[in-house]
């Protein structure tokens, strides 16, 4: 996995201050915003404001003008407090990252960031990535009502397979009259796990094998997975065997009952996997995964120095490609 | 109806057409003083702007709006001559702010907005600073920070209301700022020259033709406002005197250049007598560089006028003079005398040139003069008992005092004294004047205000150009000059109780005063009361005001550096407070979690570990465990807190006390 484009040799100065800086950002989900962790600075339309005060105001000196000055001091006082009032937007929420979802390499990881306000209302809050010509610029705007909470999704897209630390957060605040931008960067600790893409389309399923043991369950099954009966849902039941067109019809639950092809069990093996480069076996084996899930087989995998036992259901599937995303050659 | 269009509008429309409406507020009180095509133009774009907010319908393209913005520029170079100066800036700078609007893109657009609505704001203030504008220019802020505050509530459809409060909010935080740098920050002088503008102020102007003084009489508009300090006088004793007027070239009186050497022209040489009078004065901007100020005001320490910037200087005709036109309200604190003298005792030549009449212009006056003066009764007669005989004329014969004498022609004074006999105060100063030269006695017309209205506002007695006078001095060997009013001959109620002829008020006013006199009178005078507050506190701040409030905080002899000093220093000690705050703030703790550690440190040193966020009645079962009998008094004391914190309907429990009675719980546990 290596990069796709070689890193620059040299850094510019600013970019490696900022690299130190991020440095010694500690690594947290639950990031409190103080004193010490916002920064403010006037933005171009302070400087620009700033200006125009500068200029009112020499046009109440050579007027002489005291409605002038008024004007000109009440503006200034109001752009002042507004420093205070951009600060306190920040100053006191704590942003927590839920817990992170897995997806597939390249698609769209949906991170929720909660944002707790001990305080009074909080308006105009951005959420964005720090690193925005990677992660895009996707940007969330939320309030957060007094003492309560309000959540914000950020999305990123892991291009390989593996773990993925979530990138650097900024979350910032213009208002109230955008003449101060305060911002605050959170390196949450949080990563994501991005599972080989499976292979599209999907290769044809090697042949299953009678299950081993003889312990069978299973009274009510038939033989034939085509065979699918159908049964109210129960808890337990993936959403792929949710039969969304009865469901649609008769607006109850139903789910395809595929007990039947627990009589079969599958080897998903790197062996059987016939294709040049690793990569691509993980995404055979992914795809295979996926395909075995749907039928609802029971399947083991197998992978150089690793083994997962035989299984069904969403946890088989999540175990599966758990190893297969973290699958290193031994 | 409207409601519900407004709510049913897309939020960005709304925002716009709220914007809109508060860039129309701000460009209203300019359409009285633009060019037509000006207000025309503004109008037609913010209503073309509001109708493609309303629709929803794309922007113009950029080509469309530089055309308009050249239309504009061509426009005023035609109609203004110049693209520099206020005007044209004004001009310019309507139109900029209603061609932006077209172009209401992106925030920074948006951002351009408001700034060029602040200066719009400001620009208003060199029209008015009256209350009412200061008010309507009030809300344009308001708006204007409003809508801005809008534009970073980006989040779903916040209510102009709450958007309104915040930016309310912000104003008010900031208005202790405004009141300090208000206060003290130095008033400079202009830092380049202003170009003087002919606006057509009315006023004492320094010169006088028969009719002139009739357009001042009609402008009811606030010349002055006096303050008495004690004893007020008499309103025949209120005279402000203005400009002597004592060249007369048969159609205007003007002040004449003496053609004597420095040394022989006349000096006023005052000299008073008696208790004075003392009184502050306020007077409005009159764009002319003099002072009317009570009769007489020495040029003496301790009562001449000082203001701050300006040099006032006593001129040798007994009048008070600045440096430099008066562009902005000035206030001083004097003394008058109602008892005086002044002007040369003895005869001098310079008097010479205050006899001089034009020839050929009005041969009926110079020959009844003349004859008047002939009789042997008065060949020997002195001025004074001249000046009584003309005076005994007028009140005998049957001149009436009227506003409206219509016009006079070449010989005026013939055609008023013989004719006519209609006439206001310059008619018959005029031909007072011209009289007495005529009979070889020094005369001169004195311009100025006389009386005030009857009632004092507030405790200020306002005097308006509508008490604009004209009045006569003549010449009295042994005495100096003597002022002689024969206004005050024929219509003795003018000056004595100073009413002037109320000229023809809106239809408004008249119907209001017809229902209910009184009221109207009220209202009106709490009107000026507000009013003249308004002057005092706000526009009238000046210099002297600054130097005033250092003096009071102990400053010696305070000046401007002083005035920074202070303002630096208090905005230092400010920001130095605030920080100290940011540094309380950020070490603040909640007090329970602060409890809680403690309590954590203390049950340490006694051998009892417990962790962070153990409740209290855990940590009393700890020590229960460790300590045994010993810690029973703490475990009874850390249970107490528990149920205080965590048990309904507990009261509350100082945590305070708690801490200190269990600190010495713990305390005597340890030396157990």
């Amino acid at each position: 996995m290596t990069p796709a484009a070689p890193a620059p040799r040299r850094r510019s100065l600013s970019q490696r201050v900022q690299r130190w800086w991020l440095q010694r950002l500690p690594l947290t989900d639950s990031w409190t915003l103080t004193q010490s962790n916002i920064y403010i600075l006037p933005t171009k339309a302070g400087i620009v404001f700033a200006v125009t005060l500068l200029l009112m105001l020499l046009a109440s000196i050579n007027y002489q003008l005291n409605l002038g000055y008024a004007l000109t001091f009440l503006l200034a006082g109001s752009g002042l407090v507004s420093m205070h009032l951009t600060h306190g937007t920040l100053r006191g929420l704590t942003l927590h990252l839920r817990p992170t979802p897995s997806v597939f390499a390249g698609d769209a990881a949906l991170l929720e960031v909660v944002l707790t306000n001990p305080g009074a209302e909080r308006h105009g809050v951005a959420l964005y990535f720090e690193d925005r010509e990677r992660h895009g610029t996707s940007w969330v705007w939320t309030d957060v009502p007094a003492q309560g909470q309000a959540s914000a999704r950020l999305a990123i897209v892991p291009a390989t397979r593996g773990r993925h630390a979530v990138p650097t957060v900024i979350a910032e605040s213009l208002f109230p009259f955008g003449l101060f931008r305060a911002w605050t960067l959170w390196r949450p600790a949080a990563q994501v796990l991005a599972w080989p893409r499976p292979e599209s389309p999907p290769p044809p399923l090697p042949a299953g094998s009678p299950r081993p043991d003889d312990h069978q369950p299973q009274t009510l099954r038939r033989e034939g997975a085509e065979l699918d009966g159908v049964r109210a849902w129960r808890r337990g039941d993936s959403l792929r065997q949710v039969l969304w067109k009865k469901v649609a019809r008769s607006g109850e639950l139903v789910s395809r009952d595929t007990a039947g092809v627990g009589t079969q069990e599958l080897h998903l093996d790197w062996q059987s996997a016939r294709v040049a480069g690793t990569e691509q076996r993980l995404a055979r084996l992914a795809a295979w995964v996926l395909a075995a899930d749907h039928a609802g087989q029971v399947y083991r995998l197998q992978l150089p120095g690793q083994n997962l036992p035989a299984g069904q259901g969403d946890s088989q599937r999540r175990a599966a490609l758990d190893a297969l995303a973290l699958w290193d050659a031994p | 109806m409207i409601g519900d269009f407004w709510r049913r509008l897309p939020r960005d429309a709304r925002d716009t057409l709220f914007q809109l409406g508060v860039i129309a507020w701000t460009i209203l009180p300019h359409l009285g003083h633009l060019q037509i095509w000006c207000g025309v133009m503004a109008t037609v774009i913010l209503l073309w702007r509001a109708r493609l907010a309303a629709t929803s319908a794309p922007l113009p393209p950029r080509w469309n709006v530089a055309l308009v913005l050249a239309l504009a520029m061509g426009l005023t170079l035609w109609s203004e001559r110049t693209l520099l100066g206020r005007e044209a800036g004004v001009t310019l700078l309507v139109v900029l702010m209603a061609l932006k609007t077209l172009e209401l893109r992106a925030r920074r657009d948006a951002l351009v907005v408001f700034f060029l609505g602040f200066f719009l704001v400001l620009t208003n203030f060199l029209y008015s600073q009256t209350l009412l504008v200061a008010l309507s220019m009030l809300i344009s802020v308001w708006g204007l920070l409003t809508a801005l505050v809008l534009a970073h509530m980006p989040v779903g459809r916040p209510p102009l209301a709450r958007a309104g409060a915040l930016a309310a909010r912000a104003a008010l935080l900031g208005l202790p700022l405004m009141v300090l740098l208000f206060a003290l920050f130095p008033r400079i002088a202009p830092l380049w020259g202003v170009p003087q503008d002919a606006s057509g102020r009315t006023g004492l102007s320094g010169s006088l033709t028969l009719g002139g003084v009739a357009s001042i009489a009609n402008d009811d508009s606030v010349a002055l406002r006096v303050r008495f300090l004690g004893r007020v006088p008499d309103p025949e004793q209120m005279y402000f005197r203005g400009p002597v007027l004592g060249h007369f070239d048969g159609r205007e009186w003007t002040r004449g250049v003496s053609g004597f050497a420095p040394s022989q022209r006349l000096r006023s040489d005052v000299q008073v007598f008696g208790a004075p009078v003392e009184y502050e004065i306020t007077l409005e901007p009159s764009r002319l560089a003099l002072l009317p100020l009570l009769e007489m005001t020495p040029d003496r320490a301790d009562a001449a006028p000082e203001i701050e910037g300006y040099q006032a200087s006593l001129r040798n005709d007994a009048q008070w003079q600045l440096d430099r036109p008066a562009s902005e309200r000035l206030r001083t604190h004097v003394k008058a005398w109602t008892s005086y003298r002044h002007g040369p005792r003895n005869d001098q030549l310079a008097l010479r040139d205050l006899v001089e009449l034009p020839p050929g212009f009005n041969p009926r006056s110079l020959q009844w003069a003349l004859s008047l003066r002939n009789r042997p009764e008065n060949l020997q007669a002195e001025p004074r008992r001249l000046a009584d005989l003309l005076l005994a004329h007028v009140r005998a014969q049957d001149y009436s005092y009227t506003l409206e004498p219509g016009s006079y022609g070449r010989n005026a004074i013939d055609e008023f004294w013989f004719d006519r006999r209609l006439g206001f105060c310059e008619h018959f100063a005029a031909a007072f004047v011209v009289m007495m030269r005529a009979m070889d006695v020094p005369a001169r017309i004195v311009t100025g205000y006389q009386g005030s209205d009857p009632v004092p506002v507030d405790g200020y007695y306002v005097v308006r150009q509508s008490h604009a006078h004209a009045w006569a001095e003549y010449w009295q060997p042994g005495q100096g000059w003597l002022r002689a009013d024969p206004t005050a001959a024929v219509a003795p109620e003018r000056v004595r109780i100073s009413r002037n002829l109320q000229p023809a008020s809106g239809f408004v006013a008249n119907a209001l005063s017809s229902v209910n006199p009184q009221f109207a009178l009220q209202m009106r005078q709490t009107w000026e009361a507000m009013n003249n507050r308004w002057n005092q506190w706000v526009l009238n701040y000046a210099r002297g005001d600054q130097v005033a409030l250092l003096k009071k905080l102990g400053f010696e002899s305070p000046d401007w550096t002083d005035l920074s000093y202070v303002l630096i220093g208090l905005l230092c000690s400010g920001s130095l407070a605030a920080a100290a705050w940011a540094l309380w703030d950020r070490h603040r703790q909640d007090p329970w979690q602060r409890l809680q550690r403690r309590v954590a440190t203390a049950l340490q040193t006694l051998g009892v570990t417990v962790a962070a966020h153990d409740p209290p009645r855990t940590r009393a079962d700890r020590v229960r465990q460790c300590l045994g009998a010993r810690g029973g008094d703490l475990a009874a004391r850390l249970d107490a807190l528990d149920r205080a914190r965590y048990a309904r309907g507990s009261g509350r429990l100082p945590l305070r006390r708690w801490w200190r009675d269990f600190a010495r719980a713990a305390a005597a546990a340890a030396a157990h």
